[in-house]
């Protein structure tokens, strides 16, 4: 939404924006009661979430949380939390450009460096199945994109 | 960025100890009434168009002819060598460890956030020769060659003296750097080797007989070098 505002304030320079050109605004409008409460279940949700996800991915492959001699169980709770809560304001204010600006370029390259790639990958598509065990399917489908984008962003970039 | 300046980030006054900061509105405060753009760690910073580095690239070429190759990359050189120890006193404050404790390929991806977020390119670091003495460094979108387009020969001396000045600082013994393939010579995308001299002189021996970066890889890889 602000990255579409701020384009838009840029295309409309000097002149009057067409219909089609506002159309992303009146989508918004009446889109935003569910993305507020989506965001607000979210937030009540985040620990169980974290918690289910965790227990997942430990079933599949305690490695997952291994690199080398580290133990980074403590790190992926926060890094996960702190993701999180990036992707839930995506889903408010309707914003995957931002997230992708101000968190997940640099946040692959960071993954990239302690090798965890593979475990992001799989922490968002979990994430993706949990969440909709929490949420009604119209709330699930605003998330489930934005957990994608990350997990396409921070997961290995070959197969 | 050439100076230290003062003024308070308000994200960062916030949030001192936050990591994802090099999202534009993040890593620089803007200053109206100062006319100042500070980054994250309190370098200024200017703006410059695509004509600053055309001036400086031909203006450099106008005064000293072929030699200007060799001085943007002198001048590199020593902008890598201050910013290594910029560095260093950034990255301890922000993270609470002295850097030569940390992850190297973290340590080097921190590095190169800010030159990101001020748009000198995303780059790839390849280590995996690192115990024969060299690696690469891909540069994506460099703004040098972006800038002057394609002319035919690699021009990114300024970005080959800033990482042999950085390297030589981080690993304490001098190393030099040579640009192996440039989105100038039509290439996608800048190569970098950074080395000891031999390996560097043999690289520019090979480029002068007409191989490209991937045959160079391959003969470093081998343990060829000039006789």
């Amino acid at each position: 939404m602000l990255s579409q505002l701020k384009r838009l304030s840029l295309e409309v320079d000097g002149r009057y924006a067409s219909d089609a050109e506002l159309q992303f605004m009146t989508d918004y409008v009446k889109s935003f009661n569910l993305r507020l409460q989506t965001y607000q279940k979210l937030q009540e949700i985040e620990s169980s979430l974290l918690q289910q996800a965790y227990a997942k991915m430990r079933s599949l492959d305690p490695m997952l949380f291994v690199h080398g001699k580290e133990e980074y169980s403590h790190k992926w709770k926060a890094d996960t939390s702190r993701t999180l809560r990036y992707v839930a304001v995506a889903v408010l204010i309707n914003d995957p450009d931002t997230l992708r600006e101000r968190l997940l370029l640099w946040f692959q390259t960071i993954l990239h460096a302690f090798g965890m790639e593979q475990t992001a990958n799989v922490t968002y598509q979990v994430l993706q199945e949990v969440i909709k065990q929490d949420l009604t399917p119209p709330q699930a489908s605003l998330v489930c994109p934005i957990l994608e984008l990350v997990r396409r962003s921070l997961g290995p970039t070959s197969p | 960025m050439v100076t230290l300046i003062n003024t308070p980030n308000p994200v960062k006054l916030k949030h001192p100890k936050k990591h994802d900061h090099y999202g534009f509105r993040d890593f620089f405060t803007f200053d109206p009434d100062k006319g100042t753009i500070v980054d994250w760690n309190e370098g200024q910073n200017l703006l410059t168009t695509e004509d600053f580095i055309i001036g400086l690239v031909e203006g450099l070429q106008e005064e000293v002819g072929d030699a200007a190759a060799a001085t943007m990359y002198v001048i590199g050189c020593e902008w890598g060598q201050k910013d290594a120890f910029f560095f260093e006193k950034w990255f301890e404050k922000e993270f609470d460890r002295n850097m030569r404790q940390a992850n190297l390929l973290f340590l080097l991806e921190t590095w190169w956030w800010p030159f990101t977020s001020q748009g000198w390119g995303r780059w790839e670091v390849d280590m995996g020769d690192r115990k024969q003495g060299f690696m690469f460094i891909n540069i994506f979108d460099s703004a040098v060659a972006r800038t002057l387009g394609d002319v035919g020969k690699p021009v990114c001396f300024l970005y080959a003296g800033l990482f042999a000045g950085f390297f030589t600082e981080l690993v304490r013994k001098q190393l030099s750097c040579i640009e192996i393939q440039c989105y100038s010579m039509g290439e996608t995308y800048c190569k970098f080797l950074v080395g000891g001299q031999d390996r560097i002189d043999a690289a520019a021996f090979w480029m002068n007989e007409g191989a490209n970066a991937r045959d160079i890889e391959k003969r470093l890889r081998t343990g060829e070098l000039l006789r």
